[in-house]
């Protein structure tokens, strides 16, 4: 065993990622774009391997290029109206903010979430020279639920130098070990779902549709930097200013459907179809929207839910540009944790969704 | 509880051999095949073993991988491996501990949620059961291993939800809900799940630094790797030497070695295999491999009486 990369031994007990035989053909083709971009790493402001992983599995005709930001775009159609879809690629983690004398890691997070749930796990440094193994240090006091005291990453190491001659610098970031597991039916699991979900409804969208059909031009973003709040898409927004007619966020409808949370909002079982978001923290849209939405995904046979949930999403940066934001999502259990559950027939329901907006809306 | 500390030695001073203590059977719940065993090194057993379950009364399948690593062994009416090297006086005893405290199904909701029962009460670190809340975890049914989680508030939905100051108890066994993606009881049961199946956390041992492994129970898992291990190098044994994998220690009064005791006992003299840890009772219990190395090698000493 060698101290340095990644070295993370994963002696599962099943199969990670299993075609279950009764898979439909699109279920087995959102399995196979999704799984490897849940297993790419990309915390906000590092989200390299996640924007490679796009470029990898975007159809060969695609053209990509990336902005100051960090931000992937793919340009297609001509003419107005000019339509925006975007989702973002960064995920919650921590960044490291010291290397104490006796070797360890001081950290910050990137992003909201349940600090306790990286508590007493593995750990993975995102270094230039790879990944460094570690594991997140366990309380010895103050045990409680949700408040952990500040994080701290033991990478082995017993001093300063030693971190260092790691790979460990400051500003590299921090995340578990995560992996792309099936559960029974059409259902999966793992981390950062959100919003790897979205990157793939865009990329099954742009296989699948059909560019000959476009009227109008249409532009997907691959975003960064959204859990820290909205930064890539704040730059997008700024570039395109009032061109664009709408705004298409595909995120995260973080849904109820679990039996620790209250009924009052965000009831969109998953599998039941995508969701479109329609009030959040950010943003509205407007009925006439809503109902013009329904009308598309009833014609194209799209199963489509209708919901309020809480946070905010990328295309409300696009809305003080006079651009109206039509969020879609898909139903997401145990959002922000290292267990996230969701169901492959809602991506695939979600990309359906985004290939009826671009061809027909 | 709260007043204990989570022990953060670093890297411990070395193995220990604890005189006359212990503890019981381990079955491991989690068969690896034993040909891959027996052409692996110390280090890449520890490691197979670190990536076993063996809920303490529920050893079966590791028991089972035990009897194929250790030709000659046998498993007696309790569930213990063991194996006599040598003949004749002094007779002693070799154990080690497998079991660890774990979690078994205890009831299946009608929206196919799993509730969960913690089995083995040794367990000290305030936080053992909250390590599962929002993890993956592996529940052993009847047609092989599942994966599922353990269900967490969504970050997104506290918001605004919770008071400044609200209480904050830890979370515990009975605030599990197990998802393993069926929505009907009927469905969890399809794949194999019932009452009494066990769960423990989905086993990811990590590697880290200087030769170091993290895992669930590392501690006990590489002690046995390193018996394993010095029973394979064919120590030339003093007298004769019971070697056995003990069962049910962290229940029913230490059963798996009393069962030893009575069967093939008495001995002049009892080792029970352990290993310094660090991080202890958590997810991330942290072994150093040179310890296990030095356990081995003294083991094979003192079964030769050297």
């Amino acid at each position: 065993m060698r101290t340095l990369a990644v070295a993370t031994v994963w002696l599962a007990a099943v199969p990670s990622l299993r075609l279950a035989g009764q898979d439909s053909a699109r279920i087995a083709e959102a399995q196979s774009v999704l799984a490897p971009l849940v297993e790419a790493y990309g915390v906000s402001s590092a989200e390299g391997p996640v924007r490679e992983a796009v470029k990898r599995l975007l159809p060969t005709w695609a053209k990509s290029e990336t902005d100051t930001a960090g931000n992937l775009w793919v340009r297609l159609g001509q003419g107005n109206p000019l339509v925006v879809f975007v989702a973002h690629m960064d995920e919650i983690g921590f960044r490291v903010t010291a290397v104490r004398d006796d070797g360890s890691l001081e950290l910050e997070p990137r992003g909201g979430f349940i600090a306790s749930l990286f508590e007493g796990q593995p750990a993975l440094v995102h270094t230039g020279k790879g990944d460094v193994a570690g594991v997140f240090i366990p309380r010895d006091s103050g045990f409680t639920r949700h408040t952990p005291p500040p994080p701290r990453v033991d990478v082995g190491a017993t001093s300063r130098a030693g971190a260092i001659a790691r790979g460990v610098s400051l500003g590299a970031t921090v995340t578990m070990p995560k992996q792309y597991v099936r559960l029974a039916g059409t259902r999966a699991t793992g981390r950062s779902f959100d919003d790897r979900v979205g990157d793939a409804a865009l990329l099954l969208a742009l296989r699948h549709l059909d560019r000959a059909s476009l009227k109008h031009e249409v532009i997907f973003i691959w975003s960064v930097r959204e859990e820290i709040g909205l930064e890539g898409a704040g730059v997008a927004a700024a570039a395109l200013g009032t061109a664009p007619r709408r705004v298409h966020a595909i995120d995260t409808f973080v849904s109820a459907d679990s039996p620790l949370e209250l009924p009052n909002f965000a009831v969109a079982p998953i599998g039941a179809g995508a969701v479109a978001r329609a009030l959040d923290n950010s943003s509205v849209t407007p009925p006439a929207y809503v109902d013009s939405l329904l009308r598309l995904a009833r014609a194209r046979g799209v199963a489509l839910q209708v919901g309020t949930t809480n946070g905010g999403n990328d295309g409300s940066m696009f809305t003080p540009y006079g651009v109206v934001d039509v969020a879609l999502g898909w139903p997401l259990r145990y959002s922000h944790s290292p267990a996230e559950v969701i169901d492959l027939k809602d991506v695939a329901s979600l990309a359906a969704l985004v290939r009826a907006i671009a061809e027909s809306w | 509880m709260g007043t204990r500390r989570v022990r953060q030695h670093s890297a411990v001073s070395g193995p220990r051999f604890s005189v006359g203590t212990t503890t019981g059977a381990l079955l491991f719940l989690f068969a690896i095949p034993l040909f891959h065993l027996r052409a692996q090194s110390l280090e890449a057993i520890a490691l197979r073993f670190a990536g076993m379950t063996a809920v303490t009364g529920l050893e079966q399948a590791m028991t089972d991988s035990l009897l194929a690593l250790l030709p000659g062994s046998t498993r007696d009416r309790t569930g213990n491996v063991t194996l006599t090297l040598g003949q004749g006086a002094p007779k002693r005893l070799l154990q080690c501990p497998l079991d660890e405290v774990g979690y078994v199904v205890g009831n299946i909701t009608g929206e196919g949620y799993l509730l969960l029962r913690r089995v083995g009460a040794r367990t000290t670190y305030p936080l053992f059961d909250q390590q599962i809340e929002g993890h993956r975890v592996t529940v052993f049914g009847s047609k092989g291993p599942v994966p599922g989680v353990v269900a967490v508030k969504s970050t997104h939905l506290t918001r605004g939800r919770v008071a400044t100051g609200a209480p904050d108890p830890v979370f515990t066994v009975d605030n599990a809900y197990v998802d393993v993606g069926a929505a009907t009881a009927a469905e969890a049961r399809a794949l194999g799940i019932d009452v009494l199946a066990p769960l423990s956390l989905a086993k990811q041992p990590l590697p880290y630094g200087d030769r170091l492994l993290a895992a669930p129970v590392a501690g006990r898992r590489a002690a046995c790797a390193a018996l394993a291990a010095a029973v394979q190098a064919k120590p030339k044994v003093r007298g004769t030497v019971v070697v056995a994998f003990t069962v049910q220690s962290l229940y029913a009064s230490d059963a798996g070695l009393a069962s030893v005791k009575a069967l093939l006992g008495p001995f002049t003299d009892i080792k029970t295999a352990s290993l310094p840890t660090r991080y202890t009772d958590t997810a991330v219990e942290t072994v150093a491999l040179a310890d296990v190395d030095k356990l081995q090698r003294e083991m094979v000493q003192w079964m030769e009486g050297r």
